[in-house]
């Protein structure tokens, strides 16, 4: 008998204003998959990644973990979400804080109190710190930098930094690769794809079709529905470029009224956005385009 | 940078973040608290104070104090009460109403007549500016409750004091950050205005007023919020209104009566800073930790513009409706009543004025001042840190916060007497506590603009509720929360004044004791020393906030 998928939706979906921002959605995640979640903005990739998260509960279906629903005591849920760790698309660092304290923000769930004030105050496992940032190609110098000093890239490897401290089985990440140039963009899903290996298993949303190298199966996603969930391996060859013209269909006539990444980022936020209208998100330039726009094709 | 003392609204903006400093890696090693802990370093001051209360504690009180509790849940209904409640009530609001308007119109003026720009553009010069600041110092400096009961001896219980009272120390506040704001603004535009031939009143008008506009308004907002517990407060001393009923309540001890005042008055507060709130965001105007994001206001930009104009084209109307029903008379302004001895031969006498004991006096106003603004720093991120995981401690939290600041300090202290000692803590309790409710509101609103996005992403990593809010939340609220602290810390230094009454607490005692004794020449010299050292305090936190907000 097979093990329960670690990550399960049934039939899920999300209201939002007007036209729904999931509908129906079903989607098993398997340990050791590499998934891509493929759609134009405003699809609902960040919304599925908010349920599978659990930062968005949905309003009708459901959401398993290892088979079983959400749980209703606060530290078995807790728990649960530990296992879940998200590599969001403004990363989420705290600013305020250095380095080292950003990482160990990742073990929160997993510390108490004293050290959590402690890491404060302190510089707290530092052996640990420099070892996730050697897997991330970082100097160990850069733990006592606040994090406000760090180059984009670097701030991108300290975000994924802080995911590896957290250790999670299942690692989800929202267009970890919109804002990024193509080189930075390469090394850093190669990061990611790498730090995937069994158990662990990733979900990760993009933009561009020509970066499904790596992945075992590619997941379509438009106005809320699933349109294809297939393996990485069915996509290749002209059938394959057709499927993906079509998820994309329409998409640059949308986009030519969107001279800047300005109008992008906010369509991105009110459609796209993990919470209902979730102010937090700053506008972003998404950046890629639709991905026969994009430069390096 | 607008480095006001009166300065709710200058938009604190986040600190500019250049490069790293110097140090790197090795800067770790130092002790070195983060924001979020810097924020919740001011409550370690409980620790002392808890253990030193249990000395100050007689049990004389307790029963009474437990009387006044549960008497907020059976609140006197009786009509007569409840008319009386309602008139004192009425009164209050139409003293606040009043004093506000006059304060904001008197600022306003007094503002363009201290602001560098205008006399610059207007008159090449800048001395006049300049003494013109210099002399709104001294009013600014000495708390309402001084000009109203001096005022009182002067005049005589007029309904129009409690108003004077208001309107000049808090017209001297908005004159310097009305000042504060022009000056800060780019004056290219005028300039530019200037240099088409534009006259200069017309040049002023439309090159500073739609950029000056949402700021002066919000802070305008505050203030009337100020206003409010402002006049019930000068109400305990005697000036008239729902102040004046509350302190009868609570000396005879009727409490149901006492809260049926207490609650009517929460109504109208809450009620007040809802409605400023909702206009706040619909206006786009910023807020006192400056958080805001750009963006998300509902109304557009030429409804905002009318909206702004018509109320404030309706507050004139109200105001002089007020005036009428409250009878108020500036020209009982005018009829002095001669002074108890004053101008007669000795009315000043050096030996009775060196013999008060100033280091005493002084020290125990800095100390007084010191512990209630720790105190009312540190209280609030406590409480909301440990009530974040229960909604119902969240909502009780608010609540005595809202209590808190509405109740006047020098009612707190009476309470407190119950069961407390009189002296320095007592009296720095009943401070802290009501500044604590103040800062409190500040810091969940700050805390609401900054937005959830970090506090989410840790949530949904299994991090618990408290940690998600420290980790969260605070790093980015810190540092303008403490700035915002030492600017009440200065506040509080003005404060000191009104829980005199608990006595042994320094100049606020002294002078209540040399007014009621009519001492005129100790009076003076205690109001002058209390001005100055206002002054330096508004000097020091000043400096303190402007350092807590470049230092990144």
């Amino acid at each position: 008998m097979a093990a329960a998928p670690l990550l399960e939706l049934r039939q899920v979906s999300v209201a939002g204003r007007g036209t729904p921002r999931l509908e129906g959605v079903n989607l098993a995640i398997q340990p050791g998959e590499r998934v891509a979640l493929l759609g134009p903005s405003g699809a609902g990739k960040s919304t599925l990644l908010a349920v599978a998260n659990g930062l968005l509960p949905p309003c009708c279906g459901q959401v398993l973990w290892r088979g079983e629903p959400p749980a209703r005591a606060r530290r078995a849920r807790r728990r649960q979400q530990a296992a879940i760790g998200t590599l969001w698309q403004d990363l989420r660092l705290i600013e305020e804080l250095s380095v080292q304290q950003n990482l160990n923000a990742g073990r929160l769930a997993a510390w108490g109190w004293p050290r959590a004030l402690l890491n404060l105050l302190l510089p707290l496992e530092t052996a640990a710190n420099a070892a996730v940032l050697a897997r991330v190609d970082l100097a160990p110098e850069l733990l006592g930098q606040p994090v406000a000093a760090l180059s984009g890239g670097q701030r991108q490897r300290v975000a994924i930094a802080r995911l590896l401290r957290q250790d999670p089985t299942l690692l989800l990440a929202d267009e970890p690769l919109a804002s990024l140039d193509p080189r930075l963009a390469a090394s850093l899903l190669a990061l990611l794809l790498a730090e995937a290996e069994p158990p662990r298993a990733l979900l990760l949303s993009l933009h561009r079709p020509d970066l499904l190298a790596g992945f075992d199966r590619v997941i379509g996603l438009r106005a809320g529905r699933l349109v294809f969930d297939a393996a990485a391996s069915d996509l290749q060859g002209p059938a394959g470029v057709a499927r993906l013209q079509e998820l994309y269909r329409g998409e640059d006539r949308e986009t030519d009224g969107q001279a800047d990444g300005q109008t992008d980022g906010q369509t991105d936020g009110a459609g796209d956005g993990a919470g209902d209208g979730e102010p937090g998100e700053p506008a972003r330039p998404a950046g890629a385009g639709p991905f026969w726009a994009a430069p390096d094709r | 940078m607008t480095g006001v003392g009166g300065g709710e609204i200058p938009a604190l903006e986040a600190p500019a973040l250049e490069g790293a400093p110097n140090g790197g890696a090795g800067r770790g090693f130092l002790l070195r608290p983060a924001a979020p802990l810097l924020v919740l370093l001011p409550s370690l001051v409980l620790l002392p104070l808890l253990g030193i209360l249990p000395f100050l504690v007689h049990g004389g009180g307790l029963d009474l104090l437990g009387q006044f509790a549960l008497a907020a849940f059976t609140p006197s209904l009786d009509p007569l009460v409840l008319r009386s409640a309602l008139t004192g009530l009425a009164t209050t609001v139409g003293m606040a109403l009043l004093g506000w308007m006059v304060s904001l119109v008197l600022g306003l003026l007094l503002g363009l007549a201290s602001s560098r720009t205008l006399w610059r553009s207007c008159w090449g010069r800048l001395w006049p500016a300049e003494l013109i600041r210099r002399l709104l110092a001294i009013p600014r400096s000495i708390h309402e409750l001084l000009w109203g009961l001096l005022l009182l001896q002067l005049v005589g219980l007029q309904p129009v004091v409690a108003v004077v009272a208001i309107a000049i120390p808090f017209g001297a506040l908005v004159a310097r950050v009305v000042a504060d704001q022009l000056d800060g603004l780019d004056t290219g535009r005028l300039e530019a205005l200037r240099l088409a031939g534009a006259p200069a009143p017309a040049a002023l008008l439309t090159a500073l007023g739609p950029p000056l506009l949402p700021g002066l308004l919000s802070y305008g907002g505050y203030r009337l919020e100020c206003a409010l517990r402002s006049a019930t407060l000068l109400g305990v001393f005697g000036l008239g209104g729902l102040g004046t009923d509350l302190k009868l309540t609570l000396q005879s001890l009727e409490f149901r009566e006492l809260w049926t005042g207490l609650w009517l008055l929460l109504a109208v507060m809450l009620a007040l800073e809802t409605g400023l709130g909702r206009l706040r965001r619909r206006w786009l105007m910023p807020r006192r930790l400056g958080l805001g994001r750009a963006g998300g206001g509902r109304a557009g930009v030429g409804v905002r513009a009318r909206e702004m104009v018509l109320a404030v084209a309706a507050l004139l109307p109200l105001t002089i409706g007020v005036g009428w029903a409250l009878g108020v008379d500036p020209r009982a302004l005018l009829a002095w009543q001669p002074l108890q001895g004053v101008g007669g031969s000795g009315w000043i006498d050096g030996e009775r004025l060196l013999a008060l004991p100033w280091p005493a006096l002084i020290g125990g106003t800095l100390a007084l001042t010191l512990l209630a603004a720790v105190l009312a720093v540190g209280l609030p991120p406590l409480q909301l840190l440990l009530s974040a995981p229960w909604l119902p401690a969240r909502l009780l939290v608010r609540l005595s916060w809202a209590l808190a600041r509405l109740w006047p300090p020098p009612l707190t202290a009476l309470l407190l007497l119950l069961v407390l000692q009189p002296g320095l803590i007592t009296a720095a309790l009943a401070l802290g506590l009501h500044n604590a409710g103040i800062l409190g509101r500040l810091l969940a609103e700050g805390l609401a603009d900054g937005g959830p996005a970090l506090e989410q992403s840790l949530t949904s990593a299994g991090v618990g509720p408290r940690l998600a809010l420290l980790y969260g939340r605070y790093p980015a609220i810190a540092r303008p929360y403490l700035a915002y602290g030492a600017y009440r810390a200065d506040v509080l230094l003005r404060e000191t004044v009104v829980v005199g009454l608990v006595g042994a607490t320094g100049l606020g005692s002294q002078l209540l004791e040399s007014l009621s004794s009519f001492a005129w020449d100790q009076l003076l010299a205690l109001v002058a020393v209390y001005a100055l050292l206002t002054l330096l305090g508004e000097e020091l936190s000043d400096r303190v906030r402007r350092r807590l907000l470049q230092r990144a």
